[in-house]
């Protein structure tokens, strides 16, 4: 098996705010290999998008990378300096935001901000740069893309706005393309049409994607893997098919009972998962999620569980998967203990 | 868009006659006159004074003869100078007031823009602090304390520069860092709380993860959307430090319009009060003008349009 173009390893970044350390990711851990799609799914405050901005080195002042390695191609992106990231971003990795009408400047014609990608990180001409804007365009399909090179972000609705920031994104042909929540701010057909775009073109570039999403819809459709996190960790991991079928955390059956179901005629309510999520200022010490947790022990609370492995990359974090926990119905049936 | 200019043009001589038609009435509803004074003059000379003057006329009269002599370009005799017009006076100050507020504009721009935009990047930290501090000095001590404080300690104790004039070149520190202060205080101060604010937006995140170099992303991004308050504040202070400071130009004694502004309402020279407030609403309405255009080279979102009827 090939090396994986990117490997965190133990990630943990914390805010140092007024009121103390919050700690928004902890140990966090995966591989991603090339042209892979990996979700990242988790509710607000799960940690999935300040993973995503560590590695990039694009975190806010307050937020510091405390401990981990994220080896993307041998190298470790933590300990890179701003020079050496920079010359990454948009380049061998690029990124695309959640709301596309603040994402793009204002006052710079759309061309422009394509252009100036294009430039940072080839040696080409401006013409040249031009030319592969237009080519860009063109491949998310925006029309009369010549012609719209001259317009500005606010003269494109927001499904043409997020087709922009992808074609900035695949400027450079990145190896990596993080997209962080692509689609939230969308209406719904138009999440769609980008979501088809954004598999296609990946299909075609080979290039590898992160998607992170509250949407588990999202991930059935488009994830060949998915990573749910809650607290900051890594709740459950494994492929999208075996995750589905096979949900062995109780957050994830939560997650997966509270969608809706518009094939379902009997009109039951949807089910939540009470409470709220766990406080990083102070995160409990055993299992973030035990205080909402239908099944949770006295162990949950004393001490944080393990990664239980599953098979087929398969992994939970939770103590009913310890050989000695009581047996669940839907849980622990099937996995196959550590 | 011409058709916007032309409109706005039009707005502007609109608004002008009615600062015009609304000084004169309101000046003249004010008790006494040019010649009122503490010594009581001969009935006969207040007699031939108002009738030289026109001051005997019905106000109605006044009123359009004064509007008439505004459309020709001359605002009239100077009551209190006499020999002197009005259009002297200000063809006399002007060139000092100019020169001063011109230098005092330059240092607004030259020092606010930069200080605010070092305290926003070193937001929390010393330089911020000391920026701030001083600002906000600025902003709070008035000119004259500044200007006599800064006279006393560099024109009579360290004898740097020369106590009042502008015969040499010298001269033109203390009244210009008089007239600035205030200005760059206050522009620095917006100009930081602007960038920080402009930092936060969605689209420096964006320039950033564009691999764009600290530079390009503060200034080709961040810059110009944190100056578009800026620019909306230097409209009129332009038309402020251009029209020029009855304080400054009286401590530095300085042949300005400024003071003119001031002593032509004690002396109800009637004349002078609505020469020069006529002059500083025209500078102020086409700064003002001029700031609005400058938005369309700023931020591309803006559109004028004549409002169609």
């Amino acid at each position: 098996m090939s090396a994986p173009l990117l490997s965190v390893t133990n990630l943990s970044t914390s805010f140092f705010t007024s009121r103390g350390e919050v700690q928004a990711v902890r140990g966090v851990s995966f591989e991603l290999r090339a042209g892979e799609i990996l979700g990242i799914v988790g509710e607000s405050g799960s940690g999935k998008s300040i993973t995503c901005m560590s590695i990039m080195g694009l975190l806010r002042s307050s937020g510091r990378v405390i401990d981990g390695t994220a080896l993307f191609e041998g190298r470790d992106l933590i300990t890179l300096d701003e020079d050496e990231l920079s010359a990454l971003r948009g380049n061998d990795i690029s990124m695309i935001f959640q709301d596309p009408m603040t994402s793009l400047n204002p006052t710079l014609t759309v061309g422009e901000q394509v252009i100036e990608t294009i430039l940072r990180h080839r040696k080409v001409s401006r013409a040249e740069a031009r030319a592969r804007a237009i080519e860009l365009f063109e491949l998310v399909r925006i029309p009369s893309a010549a012609k719209r090179l001259r317009s500005y972000p606010h003269e494109f609705s927001g499904g043409m706005r997020q087709r922009v920031m992808i074609a900035i994104a695949l400027a450079c042909d990145p190896k990596l393309l993080i997209a962080d929540e692509p689609t939230t701010a969308l209406d719904v057909t138009i999440q769609r049409q980008i979501l088809a775009l954004l598999k296609e073109l990946q299909g075609r570039l080979g290039m590898a994607v992160i998607l992170i999403t509250h949407d588990l819809g999202v991930i059935a459709e488009t994830a060949d893997r998915v990573l749910v996190m809650y607290g900051g960790m890594v709740m459950e991991e494994g492929p999208v098919r075996e995750l589905f079928a096979r949900p062995s955390h109780p957050y994830t059956r939560g997650l997966l009972a509270s969608i809706p179901d518009l094939r379902d005629d009997t009109h039951h309510r949807l089910t939540p998962i009470p409470g709220s999520p766990p406080d990083m200022l102070r995160p409990p010490k055993g299992c973030p999620f035990a205080p909402r947790c239908p099944h949770a022990m006295a162990q949950c609370n004393a001490a944080l569980p393990p990664l239980y492995d599953a098979g087929e990359g398969h992994r939970a974090r939770c103590w009913l998967h310890h050989p000695e926990a009581p047996r669940v119905a839907g849980i622990t049936a099937e996995l196959v203990t550590a | 868009m011409t058709a916007y200019v032309v409109q706005r043009m039009l707005l502007m001589l609109v608004t002008l006659f009615a600062i015009i038609t609304l000084t004169f009435f309101l000046m003249h509803a004010v008790p006494g006159g040019p010649f009122t004074s503490e010594k009581i003059l001969q009935p006969e000379i207040q007699a031939a004074l108002n009738a030289k003057y026109h001051l005997d006329d019905p106000l109605w009269l006044q009123y359009l003869t004064y509007l008439k002599g505004v459309l020709s370009f001359d605002l009239g005799p100077s009551f209190k100078y006499a020999g002197m017009s009005v259009n002297q006076i200000i063809a006399e100050g002007l060139p000092v007031t100019m020169k001063t507020g011109a230098l005092a504009l330059i240092c607004v721009v030259a020092l606010g823009v930069p200080l605010g935009i070092v305290a926003a990047l070193n937001r929390n930290r010393w330089p911020d602090t000391l920026v701030m501090v001083i600002a906000t000095i600025g902003v709070a001590v008035p000119s004259y304390v500044i200007a006599t404080v800064a006279l006393y300690v560099f024109a009579l104790r360290l004898g740097w520069v020369p106590t009042f004039g502008l015969d040499d070149w010298r001269g033109y520190f203390l009244p210009v860092f008089a007239l600035s202060g205030f200005w760059i205080s206050f522009i620095a101060r917006l100009a930081r709380s602007s960038l920080l604010e402009t930092l936060q937006q969605d689209y420096m995140m964006t320039a950033r993860a564009k691999g764009l170099r600290r530079g390009t992303v503060l200034f080709k991004h961040g810059l110009r959307n944190s100056l578009i308050p800026v620019v909306t504040v230097l409209g009129p202070v332009v038309a402020n430090l251009l029209t020029g400071s009855f304080v400054i130009e009286q401590i530095f004694a300085l042949p300005g319009i400024g003071r003119h502004f001031v002593l032509s309402i004690t002396n109800r020279d009637y004349t002078a009060i609505m020469g020069i407030t006529i002059f500083y609403a025209a500078v102020l309405m086409v700064m003002i003008f001029i700031v609005d255009m400058l938005y369309l080279v700023l931020d591309p979102r803006i559109k004028y349009r004549a409002d169609a009827k």
